[in-house]
Order: structure tokens, then sequence, then C-alpha cells
């Protein structure tokens, strides 16, 4: 990749993504489905075919040469991704599957430990699934409530809700950065500082944030902060769990067995120190590795530049979605506020239909309920279409996007009259 | 729409006239089958009513409620029509005999060739859970005893 001032950002790195370069039904892929799941770059692709051709070995384990350069890659891995967001102390990056397991992990263990009848969680309407159904299901084994932070007019996180909900019993706010639906980025850092005043910690789900901007944890001040692997390069089978050092040291190991110990007996056990603590098991080496690939790719554009050349690709997708009869955009309408996805409605159009159509002509996107049902029967909508966009995508993608998306609404149209 | 021409083999008039003015939404009166069907992947949702004959061994009438895609939709309304006077184990048949239409070759015969206008979704693998929402919720439908509201529903993932 090497980056030009005079062409856009997509024109100097779509090479490096070969999956981009195919037709599918006779037309171009225009791959508009990134909030589900990015693509791959060259050089994550080829991490892991090095890794598995010349270095594969568990980790922590041997004392033999290919151990060691599997064990110092994964490690190397994790202190890219600490650095990625700005963690303390590499300590603070836990490996997981994904950032559902990470929730999941702070759930059972931390929520489990120290969560009274009565207690409690802050979620707001916007949650993905993952971010609910745990919380839903702690809050069944201890006693605690969920209570959820709903949305302004403009469709957005609605601050003083949020305040009027916070008290002496609010115990964790657990609130997505990003919507994946929404689109709206929330003030995570003011919703950090207004938390803690009343003592509560705080869950950052950052799934949708960590590829698209710069995210430092440290600056935000959140307690944890999870994100996943496949949404920003990298492969999938691995995501990340950011916690602060005391905090994780405090909690509690959510699954047992190889790996997390330090002394086992046959009746108990003592634990590692971090982050092993919370790695039972062998882990996703090669995806760990693949995932430490990623960031360097993301680095080397810059995240700030990622983030500049989306907004002006997000500018143009609703200018150009707005053109388009009879369309409805969920969440806020200033490009600005938003990242760079957008759901929509187009009048009797059901959003399977517009995908199908869509595909025929090349055109990649979700229909659905983007698991976040809760938020669909908040809007009342019964499913939603989400055209979300990555750096590799351009203006001319999102002009064949807009054509077919007009022909589908007219070809419709011309049946409902 | 010339760029997408064979998407006309998945969108027959008949299927977008159904999805638009469909002729068999409501409830069955009086209801003596009742059944929910849902696809969790998408949201979709169908409720169907069946009115059956006194032995009940005979459909009387069928009618349904729901959200869904065109394809959904349409399908429902089109099953409603056909099975309307059909004996019980004719519609298991056709159950079965649409679910053989969705994996290619099969038709019904000339009495339902309206179900045929459904054979285009054949080619689009992924839809092809909408068209048969519907056909499973009936099937579930007629292998209850009951016409009691269903504690679950079927889903057809």
């Amino acid at each position: 990749m090497t980056i030009t001032q005079e062409k856009p950002l997509a024109a100097n790195v779509r090479a490096d993504f070969p999956i981009l370069h195919q037709q599918i039904n006779g037309k171009p892929l225009v791959y508009l489905d990134n909030a589900a799941t990015s693509q791959k770059p060259i050089a994550v692709l080829d991490t892991l075919r090095h890794y598995y051709e010349f270095d594969n070995a568990n980790v922590h384990r041997g004392v033999h040469t290919l151990s060691s350069r599997a064990t110092d890659a994964y490690e190397g891995s994790r202190d890219k991704v600490a650095a990625f967001v700005n963690a303390a102390s590499r300590q603070e990056i836990i490996f997981t599957r994904n950032a559902t397991e990470a929730i999941n992990l702070v759930g059972y263990s931390w929520g489990v430990a120290n969560l009274q009848p009565g207690d409690e969680i802050i979620l707001t309407v916007m949650e993905h699934h993952s971010n609910l159904i745990p919380w839903q299901l702690i809050a069944q084994r201890t006693g605690a409530v969920l209570k959820f932070v709903e949305l302004t007019e403009s469709e957005e996180f609605d601050f003083n809700h949020f305040k009027s909900l916070l008290s002496d019993k609010t115990r964790l706010v657990a609130v997505v950065h990003v919507s994946n639906t929404l689109g709206c980025i929330n003030p995570v850092k003011e919703i950090c500082a207004e938390a803690h005043r009343d003592g509560a910690k705080v869950l950052i789900d950052a799934s949708q944030a960590v590829p698209h901007l710069q995210v430092d944890v440290q600056d935000m001040d959140c307690d944890w902060l999870v994100a996943t692997g496949h949404k920003m390069c990298g492969p999938t089978g691995i995501g990340f769990l950011y916690g602060k050092l005391e905090l994780l040291r405090s909690m509690p190991p959510f699954l047992g067995g190889g790996e997390m110990i330090a002394d086992v007996f046959l009746d108990h056990s003592t634990y590692a120190d971090l982050p092993h603590k919370f790695e039972a098991g062998t882990p996703a080496i090669s995806e760990a590795i693949a995932l430490g690939a990623a960031v360097d790719y993301l680095t080397s554009i810059g995240m700030d530049t990622i983030h500049a050349y989306e907004q002006q690709l997000t500018d143009y997708l609703l200018e150009q979605l707005e053109q388009v009869p009879t369309i409805r955009i969920y969440g806020p309408k200033n490009g600005r506020d938003r990242a760079a996805l957008a759901a929509f409605t187009a009048g009797d159009v059901h959003p399977h239909d517009l995908s199908t159509i869509l595909d025929q002509a090349g055109v990649a996107i979700r229909a659905g309920h983007h698991c976040t049902q809760p938020l669909h029967r908040y809007l009342g909508a019964q499913s939603t279409a989400r055209a979300s966009l990555y750096f590799y995508n351009t203006r001319e993608e999102i002009d064949v996007f807009i054509a077919t998306l007009k022909e589908a609404v007219e070809f419709f149209g011309s049946i409902f009259g | 729409m010339t760029s997408l021409g064979n998407l006309r083999d998945l969108y027959q008039q008949v299927i977008l006239e159904r999805y638009k003015k469909p002729r068999y939404r409501g409830q069955a009166e009086p209801v003596h089958r009742y059944q929910k069907g849902h696809n969790p992947s998408c949201g979709d949702t169908i409720e169907l009513t069946l009115n059956l004959n006194e032995v009940g061994d005979r459909i009387e009438e069928v009618r349904f409620e729901g959200e869904g895609c065109a394809i959904a939709m349409a399908s429902a309304d089109l099953m409603a029509e056909a099975l309307t006077g059909r004996n019980v184990n004719e519609a298991l048949e056709m159950v079965q005999r649409f679910q053989d239409m969705m994996k290619g070759g099969v038709e019904f015969p000339s009495e339902f060739r309206k179900l045929n206008v459904m054979q285009g979704v054949s080619k689009f693998p992924v839809r092809i859970k909408c068209a048969t929402l519907t056909w499973h919720t009936l099937k579930a439908a007629l292998e209850s005893s009951s016409s009691a509201p269903p504690n679950g529903f079927v889903s057809n993932e």
C-alpha cells in the first residue's frame, strides 16, 4: 500500500483486498456489509499462512524454538492491541473469541461476584444482542435489575434520560460506543464520567468503533472495553477485552483450564497473573497473531485518515440516500455525528426484497434486524436494510448501490402505484 | 429493470400483486387450529388460523397475519387460497410437494398451478426459507390437535 495525497484512500488500498476484485452475478462486487464483518488485507492473510507454514506450535508451553516463536508472536500481538487502544499495560488486554465472549467474561466473573438483588444495570435500547442477553442472564442469576436509556427525537443516546436513571443503586453501565443500526457515536467519555460520579462501573462495547475511530481507553476512562477482530480486518474467532488492571485483578476467573493456572492441586489451584488468568485453554493463536497484523495494517494507514475518509464517504452516502423516493433513514441525520453506516427502509419494499435485488447487481448489504431486535421494535420497524462502509469503499460503489436501490424502489413502486 | 432481468422470475406479477393486495389476510372463523411461525434470522413472522370441518379432516378456511417480505407474504396468501376445501392429508402432501419444488424440478399439477409462480424462488437459495415459512407453519398447525394459542412457534431455521 502506498498513500498518495492526490487519490482518495480507497484507490490506494483496494489492491490489498483480493476478495473485492470479483464479479457477483456478473457485476463487480460492491461490498457494503462491513458492520457485519470486514474484508481482510493480504497482510493478514499472509500472516495466517506464514504462521502455519513456519511457526505453528502451542504457546506458553514448550521450550523448543517453534513454541518460543509462536509465544513471541502471540504476546507481540497483545502489545500491538494494547498500544492500538492506548491501554496503560499489556496485562489489561485479554484475548477472547469475540466481543460477545468478552462481555460474558465480565458478566460471569465481575457480575456474579458483585451484583446483589436490587442492584441496577443501565443499558440502552440500542444495544446489540451481545450486550443485552448476557446481562439478562446475569440479572436473572443475581437479582439485579436492568434499566434502559431511550433515544432522543433525533434517534441518539438520550443523555438526560441516562442521568435520570443513574442512582446509588447503579452498579454497571454497559453501552455501545457506535450503534450498528443507528450509526450514532455515543458520548462514551461523558457517560463514563457521569457513571463514575455515582460509583458505577462502565463497560463499552466498541465493536463498531475500534475499526473506524481512534479509541483511547485511558482518555475515555472506561472500566472495560470490548471489540472483535473480524470487523477490523482481522480473522474471525478473535476479539479482546480491555479492563483496568486493578479491576481485572479483583475479578475471579471466568473459564478454568490450562494456561490460566499458577499451581494446581487435586482440590484447589492458584491462578496465573494477568492476562493469562482469563485465557484458559489453548487460545486462538494464529487468529491473535493475524489480529496483530490487522492492527499494524490499520496503524500504517492511520485511524485519523480512515475516520476522515469515512466521514466524507458517509456524508455522500446519506446525501444520495435521501434522494431515493420513500426512503427513511434511521439515526442522526448529520453525517458528522455518525459512523459509516446507514440503516433504512424504503416504503413498502421489504428489506429482504431490496437485498435480493441489490445482490443481483453485485451489491452486498444487510437486511434484517442486525441483532438489535428491541431497537427495531422501539423504532417501529420489523426489519431494516443497512449499508455499512469501510475505508476501501468508493463513491463509485455508492453510486452503483443508489442507482440499483432506485430501480428496486421504482420496480415495487410501479406495483404499489 | 433491464439490468435486473432475472428478478422477473422471482418477482412474478402474481407475487407482487398478492404482496400488495393479499386476499387471505385475517383470522379464520371459528378458529380450530392456530400456529405461529417465525424466521429468527430475519424476524419474519406468520400467524395461521384454520377453520376445519366437523370431523376435522378437511380445511374449510385458512387465514394468515404476519409481517415479512414479498416472497413470504405472497406464499402465505397463495397457500391459503390453494388449501381452501382440501382435506388434511392432501394438504400435508402439498407441504412436501412445495418443499420439493423449492429444491427444483417438481411442479404442482394444473389445479394448483398458481403455486408454481413460487418456482422462481428455487433459484435464490437464501430466499427459500421465506417461501417455506408459511408451509412449515401449516404443517405444525395440522399436526397439533388444539385451537389454543400455542406457547411456542415454528422456526424454519
